[in-house]
């Protein structure tokens, strides 16, 4: 394992360092106000995801896959839906939590799409919320029972708040945003992880002079050879 | 060729009024408070109608223009077909933003419905929504590409005789009395465009052909033709209209347009109106060429 692989083998990478049309997308460290008005700054540590089959094959708990946290439509940006994909490290705080759950549901819980990550530049996200951090899921279903009813959904928010103080869940109602009529919505606030794989001195060094990971190189490769054929034509 | 185009020409010329007396005795006869009916028949090119600039309630004839509209999307490139569409059942009012879900026991369409919670993509909900009349795959892509954008698509194509406000089974706006209303001359012109190829491109057009020859609602138009007809139609059905509106291919002459939009009382039902009008346009257009 390299020193920017975790124990899954996905690259962590600071998303600073992505270029720039992802970047742009993904909005590092940006500062975001929530709908109540405070700001909160959008993580900058993601794990890469380099394909979908590797998306499907990584196990973030027993039984939770990362591709169940990346399910988004056509509304998340055209650029973050192509592979490499990325996610916030968080997510696997998230992934550790709905295994909780699952245990205590005793059934498999089922995220909707567009319900776990969702970029900052996703068509849903208007305000700040902890879906951007990948430390909030919706969850649609669990087990047989489609969460759409006051009682399911009450039912499932009380057995996710009992799972730790951390969990906030959304109030059934019919208010996007404030409540939730069709989904349990489950959210640990505003979290963001800073990988141990990860060394944070390198911020302080040049920009030029950090240490890159291979596709940045290759990346960056690539655009010089493009400006050369271009200069030469 | 002119001179079996001028045979048939006469010969519509000729029935007329008795094609005008057998929509009546079908009026009368399935006590019907309204029809409309439009064709245009590319062979000819006769067009006839009756009552054709009446506004009915579209029911899923409306879904003609959701088709439009999206295709007018996919055209721009502002839109894949194989982009994923989150299917949940969720949509909200244009009355007062108020939340409502689609009764699952009304639609009858478990390809959509058994997607609930995972995609699927616009092809298929395009497909779903016109071949079934998937009230869900149709609010999601009226949520998709926009209500706005449906009705500008109309506009373009100088479409008049279309109005659609919202999606489907929106009961607050029903309330409201802010219905999606169709002619059957708004209706024929939609599908003129779209069998001539001039709907955006011909691409989009053989697109939208390709799904609307696969209609599996058939006791309209299809009901009043021979077995070897084919038809690229959508109908509509509530308690109390039941509209088809198709393009109507048969074998060795180019093709008619028709509309046929008809509206009851509620504790009648509906009958075989459609199906007798549609039978009736046949043997008055192709009949005479097929028997011979």
């Amino acid at each position: 394992m390299s020193h920017d692989e975790t124990e899954h083998g996905l690259k962590v990478v600071d998303a600073f360092d992505l270029d720039d049309e992802v970047r742009t997308l993904l909005k590092p460290g940006e500062l975001l106000r929530d709908a109540q008005g405070r700001r909160h700054r959008l993580p900058r540590y993601f794990y890469e995801i380099p394909s979908h089959e590797v998306a499907l094959a990584t196990r973030l708990t027993a039984h939770f896959g990362l591709n169940e946290f990346i399910l988004t439509d056509f509304r998340e940006a055209s650029g973050l839906q192509q592979y490499p994909r990325y996610v916030p490290c968080a997510v696997r705080i998230l992934a550790f939590y709905l295994e909780e759950l699952r245990e205590r549901a005793g059934s498999s819980v089922h995220i909707a799409v567009n319900g776990a990550y969702r970029s900052p530049s996703h068509k849903l996200s208007e305000n700040a919320s902890p879906h951007m951090w990948g430390t909030a899921a919706d969850v649609y279903r669990i087990g047989s029972t489609i969460l759409k009813t006051k009682e399911a959904i009450e039912k499932y928010n009380e057995l996710a708040e009992d799972v730790s103080d951390e969990i906030h869940v959304l109030p059934y109602g019919h208010v996007t945003g404030r409540d939730a009529d069709d989904h349990v919505h489950i959210d640990l606030g505003y979290i963001t992880l800073v990988p141990r794989e990860i060394s944070e001195d390198r911020m302080e060094q040049p920009q030029e002079s950090r240490p890159r990971f291979a596709f940045e190189e290759r990346r960056r490769k690539d655009r010089r050879a493009a400006v050369a054929a271009d200069s030469e034509s | 060729m002119v001179a079996k185009a001028a045979v048939i020409e006469d010969s519509v010329a000729a029935s007329e009024v008795s094609l005008y007396r057998s929509l009546l005795r079908i009026r009368e006869e399935h006590s019907l408070d309204n029809l409309g009916i439009s064709f245009y028949d590319a062979e000819t090119t006769v067009q006839w109608s009756y009552n054709a600039d009446h506004y009915f309630h579209a029911a899923s004839t409306m879904k003609l223009a959701v088709l439009l509209g999206v295709f007018r999307q996919v055209d721009r490139g502002e839109l894949a077909l194989d982009a994923p569409v989150h299917v949940r059942n969720r949509f909200t009012s244009i009355v007062n933003q108020e939340p409502f879900m689609l009764d699952l026991g009304r639609d009858a369409d478990p390809d959509v419905y058994g997607h609930l919670g995972k995609t699927m993509t616009v092809r298929e909900l395009a497909y779903w929504m016109i071949t079934k009349s998937s009230n869900l795959g149709t609010n999601l892509l009226v949520d998709v590409v926009g209500i706005a954008t449906i009705q500008q698509a109309l506009d373009e194509l100088e479409i008049d005789g279309m109005r659609v406000l919202r999606g489907v089974e929106d009961q607050r706006a029903f309330e409201a009395g802010l219905n999606n209303e169709v002619t059957a001359h708004g209706l024929l012109k939609l599908l003129r465009l779209i069998a001539e190829g001039k709907a955006y491109s011909q691409k989009a057009c053989d697109e939208m052909l390709e799904i609307l020859l696969d209609q599996q609602y058939r006791s309209g138009i299809p009901a009043g033709l021979p077995k070897a007809a084919r038809v690229a139609h959508k109908t509509g059905n509530i308690s109390t209209v039941h509209h088809d509106a198709g393009i109507v291919y048969l074998e060795k002459r180019k093709p008619y347009v028709l509309v046929i939009l008809t509206q009851f009382p509620a504790e009648q039902g509906r009958g075989s109106a459609v199906a007798d009008v549609s039978r009736d346009i046949f043997n008055t257009l192709a009949g005479n060429v097929y028997e011979s």
